[in-house]
């Protein structure tokens, strides 16, 4: 404290620190001329409409003089982001993506309708989008959303390691996926399968190849508890037995795909649409190597009862508090067209509409889009859509941890399930 | 006595070593890396000699350009809380340095017993009202709320280091006319500024790390750099671990390097003020 | 000082105490109402009274998280604090470039949570991690911290007393410099050992600033919430869940905003209890300074 310099040095530093902050804070930001609409969707959606000169909106964004702004979440911030926007007084957010498990009669007010809007000015053969998904954004009889992508869940495997295993094809039944993931891990060069824990798509798969479910279209909590008894009995097995990660309780959704990417893992269950980046020989080793089919029912599952797969549908939404409407409207209805929902699949995302599926560009690239959609012709959504789902979801998936992880028989664990859930179900 | 003192100085040589590896290791290891080839990162038993490369800042440029954005709103939130709470620090300090009375006293407990309130109490409050007021996303919300929950530190830090400067400097100022702002501008700061800098390290440290905060009240303009990371945690495709070491290291050698040359502030400030306020 | 210049002196002091009242004060007091109320988006609050604390204090799920709160409180702050205590005195022993060593000790305070998270994960990786890879080259047993709950909890531990350890050892540290160095002379012509003179002298007057550092990291822990969030998300089957993730949980992926708020308000009460024997400390301390 002696060295008068110093001081001054330091409040001239000080000074000048100040000014600049003023000013970098009055300046802001810089954007883009013309108008720009801000948009809220997880980051598969932003990759899918194209960047740079792929930009699939290219057209349209000169036409309409607008900037097109993303902001991305992971799944589940982003609901909970769209939700509190949408609740404010005014969001910047026209448009927001809404997965159909959220969407219920308190929170679809927050939305505004849009059949208005497609009677005003109509997307291209509307007609087209599948009506089980319009449906599902159908609230009360008001049209909340537009549905823009569907993740249908597919088994994928790694030839090379089921072949180093002694297996030649991908499993046909559940009992045989169930022998040949303890097998591939008993060799000790990868994991059987891997899956996350949290979320419900995976133990649903499981109760639904034995014909049960977590929680049926009509609000019916363990529809067939002794199918879930057995799913929860055969995850906790192949756990015990390494042939799930002993991480199983911390792996998430996108842990999978970097699993199957490294070869660290034979088997998992993604949507299909994931190919892309299981594909690509900058992202992989076994580019090529890892292919995808229909995730097998048990052989105790009736010749009549389908193996209903796990789906999962986006759609595209306007807060009712959001400021240019008009100006969201039409980037749906663009993102809507038939070439964008082609050009969009192209990328890696399931197309909505049905047509596009039997596109011949779609089916020459991927060999799989056959399977997909006859996988998607018998699929559901994990659980239907209600007000407490979010809180069910995390129960659901804590007694199925502690039954996988053998700290809580999975009699116990289907028992719990069953009362804590219960209580959360609409009357 | 000579075996004795040989054994005392190995046992702190190895304490030191360990010391050392604890508090740096972590932090070398990440920032080395970020300038490993992809699949090395993965080797087992790790590589401690390879090729160095610059991939993966070159894929995070390309691929996170909205890192980039946020490193520039991180910069700007930071210094508008520095400001704000070195200002308002400053001039309550030297309030409760120069005078005392009942109701200074007892707001002096009330700054601090509301620091004492867990910053997640209020976001959930504050989410409409910011909202309501424009200020959703703004760089303007984060930097007060970032320098809210400095102010109390800041002032009890600035009242011991304005304590140490003579009252008889600020009485013959006034005394030759001098109003309040122009002593406080012209003696109190210059002489206080090792305060100044130590209130600006526990501000800058805080606004360019914090994450709840950005996580709840920013989307595009003024999301920080932080929250891109955590982002980017979840978005890790195959070999994008080194991009995510890379983004990690951008985020960290400036604060680590500022808190490096201010450690004497630092220290400062923690000694006589941290525990206090 | 006389009343006038008191009065003079409050613009001064407005800016601080704006703040502080805008920002944090009164939406604190808005959390009180709320707490009393139901209320989802789309739809209008209504009171319920206590209902939102009974409900909270009823729930399982918060026992818990306030159980492994307290548990990660208790058992990673004592252990930073004797980490802290002992480096402290190795520094005071006398140690060849301090300064340098001061500094590498400072550094873990500049890394921010999701950084020292992402850190800490890949070196804990259960397949790749250079660290689980050493432990099992000398034999010893893996850190399986997304399968055992209680591996998880080291994992929590060990990170937060990485990010907060310069903190507590700056503390003690400049505690210990501030001893007297005749006490210890006096202490080794009585004939002291050094266990004594440690037990008799050191631990006597370093005490206030152990006391302090202690109250200042419960309180601290008591909030935690990012390191837990972002590294294990409260699991396995959220067996390490915190009170802040609980509450997050309940205010924004559940929406429901009145157990949210009740649950806020049960944290601040208990951040105050822990803090009363504090300003009671400090109230003291204020008293003489002036």
């Amino acid at each position: 404290m002696s060295d008068k310099n110093t001081f001054r040095l330091n409040r001239r530093t000080f000074l000048g620190g100040t000014v600049s902050g003023i000013a970098l804070m009055a300046a802001g930001p810089v954007f883009a001329q013309g108008k720009t609409l801000q948009v809220l969707s997880h980051r598969v959606h932003q990759t899918s409409l194209g960047e740079g000169d792929a930009d699939l909106l290219a057209a349209w964004k000169a036409e309409n003089d607008a900037d097109v702004i993303f902001t991305t979440l992971d799944s589940n911030p982003l609901m909970d982001r769209l939700f509190r926007e949408a609740s404010l007084a005014q969001t910047d957010f026209s448009v927001g993506y809404m997965v159909d498990n959220r969407p219920t009669s308190e929170n679809a007010t927050l939305f505004e309708e849009l059949q208005a809007y497609q009677d005003a000015d109509p997307i291209e053969d509307f007609g087209d989008i599948a009506p089980g998904l319009v449906q599902g954004m159908t609230i009360d009889g008001r049209l909340i959303g537009i549905p823009v992508r569907t993740a249908t869940q597919g088994l994928f495997y790694n030839e090379e390691l089921l072949a180093d295993a002694g297996f030649d094809g991908p499993a046909k039944t559940l009992e045989e996926l169930v022998e040949q993931c303890v097998a591939i891990s008993a060799k000790g060069k990868a994991t059987g399968m891997i899956l996350a824990s949290d979320l419900a798509v995976f133990p649903v798969m499981f109760a639904r190849a034995f014909g049960g479910d977590y929680i049926s279209q009509d609000f019916e909590l363990l529809p067939n508890p002794a199918a879930m008894e057995t799913a929860l009995t055969v995850l906790a097995d192949m756990f015990a037995k390494g042939a799930l990660p002993r991480s199983y309780a911390t792996n998430k959704g996108e842990e999978l795909l970097t699993w199957m990417q490294q070869g660290r893992a034979a088997y998992s269950v993604l949507p299909f649409a994931r190919m892309g980046q299981l594909s690509d020989p900058a992202l992989t080793d076994y580019a090529g190597k890892i292919k995808v089919t229909a995730f097998p029912g048990s052989e105790s599952l009736p010749a009549e009862v389908p193996m209903s797969s796990v789906v999962e549908a986006w759609a595209m939404t306007i807060p009712a508090n959001a400021v240019d409407k008009e100006l969201a409207w039409k980037f749906i209805k663009e993102v809507s067209s038939k070439k964008n929902t082609l050009g969009m699949a192209l990328n890696g995302n399931g197309p909505a509409r049905v047509s596009t599926f039997l596109d011949p560009e779609l089916t020459s690239k991927n060999d799989f889009a056959t399977v997909e959609s006859e996988v998607l012709a018998t699929a559901r959504g994990a659980f239907p859509p209600f007000g407490e789902a979010a809180r069910a979801q995390q129960l659901f998936l804590e007694e199925v941890q502690l039954a996988v992880l053998g700290r809580k028989s999975p009699a116990d664990a289907v028992a719990a399930i069953q009362t804590r859930i219960q209580p959360l179900l609409p009357a | 006595m000579r075996l004795e003192r040989i054994l005392v100085n190995a046992g702190k040589t190895l304490a030191v070593v360990m010391i050392l590896l604890w508090s740096l290791f972590p932090i070398f290891f990440i920032v080395s890396s970020s300038f490993k080839p992809g699949r090395e990162i993965f080797a087992v038993p790790p590589q401690w000699l390879f090729t160095p490369t610059i991939d993966h800042y070159v894929t995070l440029w390309q691929r996170w350009g909205i890192f980039f954005e946020a490193l520039l709103n991180s910069t700007i939130v930071t210094i508008g809380a520095t400001c704000i709470a070195v200002i308002a620090s400053t001039c309550a300090g030297y309030v409760y340095s120069r005078s005392s009375s009942r109701f200074l006293d007892s707001s002096l407990v009330f700054l601090i017993a509301v620091r004492l309130i867990p910053p997640i109490v209020v976001t959930l409050p504050l989410f409409p009202i910011v909202n309501n007021l424009g200020l959703a996303d703004t760089h303007f919300v984060l930097a007060v709320l970032y320098a809210t929950f400095f102010v109390s530190l800041g002032t009890v830090l600035m009242r011991t280091f304005i304590d140490q400067i003579p009252r008889e400097l600020d009485e013959a100022a006034s005394m030759d006319g001098a109003t309040m702002p122009v002593i406080l501008w012209k003696v109190i700061m210059p002489l206080a500024a090792p305060g100044i800098l130590a209130v600006a390290v526990f501000v800058v440290v805080f606004a360019w790390n914090e994450f709840l905060f950005a996580f709840i009240f920013t989307g595009t303009r003024a999301k920080t750099a932080p929250l891109v990371i955590s982002e980017m945690i979840g978005f890790i495709e195959g070999v994008d671990w080194g991009v995510l070491f890379a983004a990690s290291t951008v985020q960290l050698l400036p604060v680590l390097l500022f808190v490096m040359a201010m450690n004497r502030y630092l220290v400062a400030g923690l000694t006589s003020g941290a525990t206090k306020g | 000082m006389k009343t006038s210049s008191i009065w003079r002196m409050m613009p001064l002091l407005a800016p601080t105490q704006l703040l502080l009242i805008s920002v944090i004060v009164i939406p604190s007091i808005y959390v009180v109402w709320l707490s009393f109320h139901a209320s989802t988006y789309g739809q209008n609050a209504t009171f319920i009274g206590l209902e939102n604390y009974v409900r909270v204090l009823g729930d399982p799920g918060f026992h818990s998280a306030l159980w492994n709160t307290v548990v990660l409180v208790v058992v990673a702050v004592h252990l930073e604090l004797l980490m802290a205590l002992g480096m402290a005195l190795l520094f005071n022993s006398g140690l060849w470039g301090r300064r340098f060593l001061l500094v590498a000790v400072l550094a873990p305070y500049a890394v921010s949570e999701v950084v020292a998270v992402a850190m800490w994960r890949f070196l804990f990786d259960q397949g790749v991690g250079p660290v689980t890879v050493l432990m099992s080259a000398l034999g010893l047993p893996a850190l399986e911290w997304s399968y055992e709950p209680s591996h998880a909890m080291i994992m929590i531990a060990v990170l937060t007393i990485w990010m907060h350890l310069p903190f507590t050892f700056v503390i003690l540290y400049a505690a210990r410099l501030a001893l007297p160095a005749d006490l210890y002379e006096a202490a080794r012509i009585d004939g002291a050992t050094r266990l004594q003179s440690f037990r008799r002298v050191t631990i006597p007057l370093m005490g206030p600033a152990i006391l302090v550092a202690l109250l200042f990291r419960y309180i601290f822990a008591f909030r935690m919430f990012s390191e837990v969030w972002l590294l294990t998300g409260g699991g396995p089957a959220r067996t390490t869940e915190v009170v802040a993730v609980y509450l997050y949980q309940e205010a924004f992926t559940y929406s429901a905003f009145g157990p949210a708020s009740a649950t806020a308000w049960i944290m601040v009460a208990v951040s105050m209890v822990l803090a009363s024997g504090y300003i009671l400390l400090l109230r003291r301390q204020v008293k003489n300074a002036a």
